[in-house]
């Protein structure tokens, strides 16, 4: 059962399912985009709808009133690219856009078909830095891995390296995040993603006035679109939405909810551990005590910070994994489970944590900045004292 | 070796020569153009035909007009224009000189 979304072409209503719905969504801004500046711009757009709209109709009989995904995408398959004959572009082989190795490459230097830097962990051996990178490259991932190797050897930069990509590059989760990963071929959500690219393009090259006030209102139409449809998929995946904290919720607790609301508490909830540890650690590292409590006798300074470390983890893990869950309820339980995202998050952490410790070391800057953290913090809290007494 | 990927520029650029030559027959709507293009080796699409019917209206090479159709709503018909029809012959004749070109080049 899928639900049918209601559309006007040139007058006449046609109903479509969902994602047909989106993809000739996405479609028709494209090929709005492709002709920006066209003097003919708005009838060509007319003409085209016509064209689906007739095509439509011989899908359409008197038992079947909804044109489904399927018959969407090989109409707009049928229709192929809009192209701009104004403006000379080079031919883009139509046909040669799906999928092969050498399309692959060709559409990932065609402007909007970019690929996105994404750490992969399907196939990696630690954090999918490498993996990330060769699919980036279009590299097979050894090769990488030995880069980095050879880097580590000779310089030492390679594991720094690893490590702040680690934490810098974001993972491929979604199945649009791991196509973009690698530049794969375009499936309706590419259509979309071009399209939402295009309003960028858009936006630096207007040039006169009435172009970019047609973007602006064109982009918050379909801002809102784009927010509603969100809501929807939040609401769609509501029943998946059981994280292990509220087993005893009622089922059916709308996750948009979850999303809104839980979510943000926990993340000021993370931010507040976060600066308690930060907190922890630097007195540690100054007095050798956590909140007037000494190191035992016999535990070495780098044991008390690894102690810190994992009980800080212990603590945060949850909170963080039932975020996660608000947001992505439909993956919550991917990547190897809980325990998964739990080793995970303890090797992320102590990267951090030698991260810190390298700078610290070889940093004076920084050095200086840790040194003057907790007075920073005060400062802070004082002026938030202020504040709240004030008002 | 794959002469529609060779030859793609040229056959692209031919279009609108041959669109011009489709029109000057009969008044056609784009359904027709696209039909008749659809065996020869310029097959094409609408998102490629429609874009460059708007260019030669706007370069007064064509001109259409709307006609009822017994199904759905009314469809543009296509003609040429004066200048439509001039500019056909006039690539038509340069469209022999390259065809002579090609045949009679390397004869001895």
């Amino acid at each position: 059962m899928n639900k049918v979304i209601t559309i006007n072409l040139n007058g006449v209503a046609y109903q479509l399912e969902e994602g047909g719905y989106e993809a000739l969504r996405a479609y028709l801004d494209n090929a709005a985009h492709r002709l920006e500046g066209n003097p003919d711009k708005d009838e060509i757009i007319t003409d085209i709808e016509q064209a689906i709209a007739d095509k439509f109709r011989a899908v359409l009989g008197a038992h079947k009133t909804v044109v489904i995904t399927k018959d969407v995408t090989a109409v707009i398959a049928e229709m192929g690219p809009v192209e701009d004959a104004t403006k000379g572009e080079p031919a883009t082989g139509s046909q040669a856009r799906s999928g092969t190795e050498g399309a692959t490459g060709a559409a990932a230097s065609e402007p909007g078909a970019a690929r996105r830097l994404y750490r992969i962990h399907d196939g990696a051996m630690l954090a999918g830095v490498c993996n990330g990178l060769a699919a980036y490259f279009n590299l097979d991932p050894t090769i990488v891995r030995i880069g980095f190797v050879v880097l580590t050897i000779a310089w030492g930069a390679g594991v720094l390296l690893y490590v702040l990509m680690a934490l810098i590059v974001p993972v491929a989760r979604t199945p649009a995040e791991k196509s973009a990963a690698t530049g794969a071929a375009a499936t309706a959500q590419e259509f979309i993603r071009r399209a939402k690219e295009g309003y960028y393009e858009g936006f630096k090259s207007w040039n006169d006035k009435q172009a970019r006030r047609a973007w602006k209102r064109k982009f918050k139409q379909d801002m809102r679109g784009w927010s509603r449809d969100l809501e929807r998929e939040v609401r769609e995946h509501a029943h998946h939405w059981t994280p292990p904290w509220t087993q005893h919720w009622p089922p059916h607790s709308p996750s948009i909810f979850g999303a809104v609301f839980i979510a943000p508490l926990l993340s000021l909830l993370l931010f507040a551990l976060l600066l308690a540890l930060i907190y922890s650690l630097y007195s540690l590292v100054t007095v050798h005590a956590v909140l007037g409590v000494a190191l035992p006798p016999g535990i070495p300074l780098w044991g008390g910070i690894l102690l810190t470390l994992i009980l800080f983890h212990l603590v945060a893990w949850p909170i963080k994994a039932a975020r996660y869950a608000c947001y992505y309820p439909a993956y919550h339980c991917g990547h190897g489970g809980p325990l998964g995202g739990f080793f995970g998050g303890l090797i992320g952490l102590f990267c951090f944590g030698f991260v810190v410790w390298m700078l610290n070391r070889h940093v004076p800057e920084f050095h200086e900045w840790l040194v003057q953290l907790p007075g920073l913090l005060q400062h802070l809290g004082d002026s938030l004292h202020d504040w709240w007494v004030k008002r | 070796m794959d002469f529609n990927e060779k030859f793609a520029p040229i056959t692209k650029g031919l279009l609108e020569f041959l669109v011009l030559k489709i029109i000057a027959a009969d008044k056609v709507y784009v359904p027709d153009i696209l039909q008749q293009l659809s065996v020869t080796e310029f097959a094409t699409q609408e998102g490629t035909l429609y874009p460059l019917l708007s260019k030669m209206r706007r370069e007064e090479l064509v001109d259409y007009e709307w006609k009822e159709s017994e199904s759905g709503p009314p469809r543009k018909y296509y003609e040429l224009t004066a200048k439509g029809r001039t500019q056909l012959r006039e690539t038509m004749e340069f469209w022999q000189q390259i065809n002579e070109t090609v045949k009679n080049l390397g004869k001895k």
